[in-house]
């Protein structure tokens, strides 16, 4: 039987909503001080709006509906699935202010793929806009990529902080409370920061020859949607824009950094260094980038787009990298990635599909996964093969040696058949609009896996139907449904519970 | 007679330069994103915004972005209407050509038109797999120029109303202790 949530409910999700809420309004004050500062005085007025109303929830959450209870599984859930929609529908305020979206829901759709680290874009003319606006959709995606709830846990210690962990598709608690694992999390995102922006402002100034001001902001924003693996830009010709190895090759580096499992950061930072190369994880994810390279490569050079070797592997690696890592920079023009037919596609598009590391910033079905898809698999084949009473080794090694249990593998099919499914949802909408199916596929895929690779289907003149499709695709990709499916279960529970 | 030959010969060669000269295949950038393998190494005529940046290398060469899009001629900020993605492609320009420019579009300035004759590079194998105009002239067609900045006044006093209503309801519901 269902149960109907009470007023206590409620009250327990408006407390913890209000927490993360505050945070926001606290993070909205850099974009509105960024504003000031520039003397964008438009932006400054719409930022201020969105603190203020960021302010007033979360101060109406935490105050009028005062903490009663702790959090339980299904409150988190409900509080990360919430979180993850109403951010991006107030953060979307000053970019509908900004006069650069034709409807509320482009901007509502440009801030939800920010947040969800996709990329994808409806925003007109973002070579005309301000620095502010675009230093905050730039990040909302380092604020999505860390974690909104990882920023308030940081912040507000304390119990159900493991339930809220876990909601935002987080699976490994590196240190032994969540509140130093956030902790860590934030200390290599600031290494990577003042390591990517001075190696990127110095590209920018020194071999660029931009001011060096723009060299700073060009190096800040790529940063933002690098190790996060969002993809936007402050230029609307992605990172071709720089026209320049080294810089493809820094932002190269901080796309893999994003990529990467925290877990793997710390076995990195503290050792055994050696132990990372014997992780499941890391042996899938460098043999699918190998294999996705090789299909792209091997269709490029069918295609005979590029007349040498050297530019043919140059714009082939950058496009797969980002598309494995789920950044969605590009260096290519949609147009000319949209003939990237035949296997040069199939590579992109699989690379996609398949996506990051877990709990990294990144998106997609995920290397364990797949790797302990293909074990189970191998497994199976060894049990058919082999006499009747052979013991089959179920173990792998994943930060210590670990066993693969049905229940892990149970798990482990539901989540990779949702993301087939969600790939599909997308595609098949997109077909019914008329859209090719490989442009419809290849879309839908960048927005479940929030890679933000496209090939011109998303535009501002794109069905609204289509648009809160791929919105969804971007909203549950991030989340790896679970949060989305409690969400759905507390609001039918509402109308149909007893 | 051989005089008024002479004439009409020097009459044709002195037409013909002309024509020559910008032989250049006119194109907008569109174009040249459309059919860029089939106009690659062409010589190409072409207009539009510098927008972004002036990058300055070592080589001698400045690097701009050169928009052929609505909002070159009417940005979002004079009332022009959203209607996508910007459409741009890298300039190459010679570092002798590149004097005296207005600064790049941005936000607070629409950039200098200018037109450009140069030779279309796609998928340049000195530069592996780049596509870019190398430019050998540049006229600016249009000057850039300032864009006026609106405050929205309502915008910020509503947002200053609800900033102080979180904080007066923050203090009226403090709890006690």
């Amino acid at each position: 039987m269902l149960i109907r949530p009470v007023a206590e409910d409620f009250r327990v999700i408006g407390f913890y909503m209000g927490r993360i809420f505050l945070v926001v309004a606290a993070a909205s004050l850099l974009p509105l001080t960024w504003a000031g500062i520039a003397r964008e005085w438009h932006p400054f007025g719409s930022f201020l709006l969105m603190t203020g109303v960021f302010a007033l929830l979360g101060v109406i959450g935490v105050r009028i509906a005062p903490k009663v209870s702790e959090l339980d599984w299904s409150h988190g859930m409900v509080v990360v699935a919430l979180t993850w929609l109403i951010v991006p529908m107030m953060g979307a305020i000053p970019l509908l202010l900004s006069g650069h979206f034709g409807r509320p829901l482009d901007a509502f759709f440009d801030a939800m793929s920010g947040l969800t680290t996709t990329g994808l874009s409806l925003l007109s003319d973002v070579d005309h806009l301000a620095s502010s606006i675009n230093f905050w959709r730039h990040f909302l995606q380092f604020l999505g990529g860390q974690g909104i709830i990882l920023a308030a846990l940081t912040i507000f210690a304390g119990t159900g902080g493991i339930t809220l962990y876990f909601g935002e598709a987080r699976d490994e608690r590196i240190l032994p409370s969540v509140t130093s694992t956030a902790r860590f999390i934030w200390a290599v995102s600031v290494v990577h920061l003042i390591f990517g922006v001075t190696a990127l402002g110095l590209v920018g100034w020194l071999v660029l020859g931009f001011d060096f001001d723009r060299s700073i902001f060009h190096g800040l924003m790529t940063f933002f949607a690098g190790f996060d693996t969002g993809g936007f830009s402050p230029q609307s010709t992605s990172i071709g824009y720089y026209h320049s190895a080294i810089f493809e090759g820094v932002t190269a580096l901080l796309m893999v950094a994003g990529a990467m499992s925290f877990g793997l950061h710390y076995a990195l930072w503290r050792g055994p260094r050696r132990s990372v190369f014997a992780n499941l994880e890391t042996r899938t994810i460098l043999s699918t980038f190998g294999f996705t390279m090789v299909l792209t490569l091997l269709g490029l050079a069918a295609t005979g787009l590029f007349v040498n070797v050297a530019g043919l592997t140059r714009q082939g690696f950058f496009q797969i990298l980002s598309a494995h890592t789920g950044t969605g920079f590009s260096t290519v023009p949609p147009v000319e990635l949209a003939r990237w037919g035949g296997l040069a596609f199939g590579g992109i598009a699989i690379a996609m599909a398949l996506g990051g590391m877990g709990s990294s910033t990144a998106g997609g079905v995920k290397s364990l996964r797949i790797g302990l898809t293909v074990k189970a698999v191998v497994n199976q084949i060894k049990q058919v093969l082999l006499p009747e009473h052979a013991l089959v080794g179920t173990a792998y090694n994943q930060s210590g040696r670990k066993h693969l249990t049905p229940v892990l593998i149970q798990s482990v099919m539901i989540i990779s058949l949702l993301y087939v499914a969600l790939y599909l949802l997308g595609a098949g909408i997109g077909l019914a609009y008329g859209i090719p199916l490989q442009e419809s596929l290849f879309e839908s895929v960048s927005a479940s896996a929030n890679v933000g690779l496209s090939v011109g289907v998303t535009d501002p003149s794109m069905p609204i139907l289509l648009e809160l499709v791929y919105m969804l695709q971007m909203w549950a990709g991030r989340l790896e449904f679970v949060a989305v499916f409690s969400l759905l279960g507390f609001a039918y529970a509402w109308v149909r519970g007893k | 007679m051989r005089r008024l030959i002479r004439v009409a010969v020097l009459a044709t060669v002195f037409l013909v330069i002309p024509v020559s000269a910008s032989a250049a295949e006119e194109v907008t950038v569109n174009e040249i994103l459309e059919m860029g393998a089939d106009l690659a190494g062409e010589e190409v005529a072409l207009e539009g915004e510098l927008v972004g940046d002036y990058g300055f290398r070592d080589d001698g060469s400045m690097w701009t972005q050169l928009n052929g899009d609505t909002y070159a001629l009417l940005p979002i900020r004079e009332g022009g209407r959203p209607a996508g993605a910007n459409i741009g492609i890298a300039l190459r320009i010679p570092l002798d050509l590149s004097g005296g420019l207005d600064p790049p579009g941005g936000y607070r300035y629409r950039g200098p038109i200018v037109r450009v004759i140069g030779i279309w590079k796609y998928h340049d194998t000195a530069r592996p797999g780049e596509s870019y105009v190398e430019v050998q002239s540049l006229t600016v067609t249009e000057p850039g120029r300032q864009l006026d900045q609106e405050i929205d006044w309502d915008v910020i006093l509503f947002g200053l109303v609800l900033l102080i209503g979180a904080g007066i309801i923050a203090l009226l519901t403090r709890p006690e202790g």
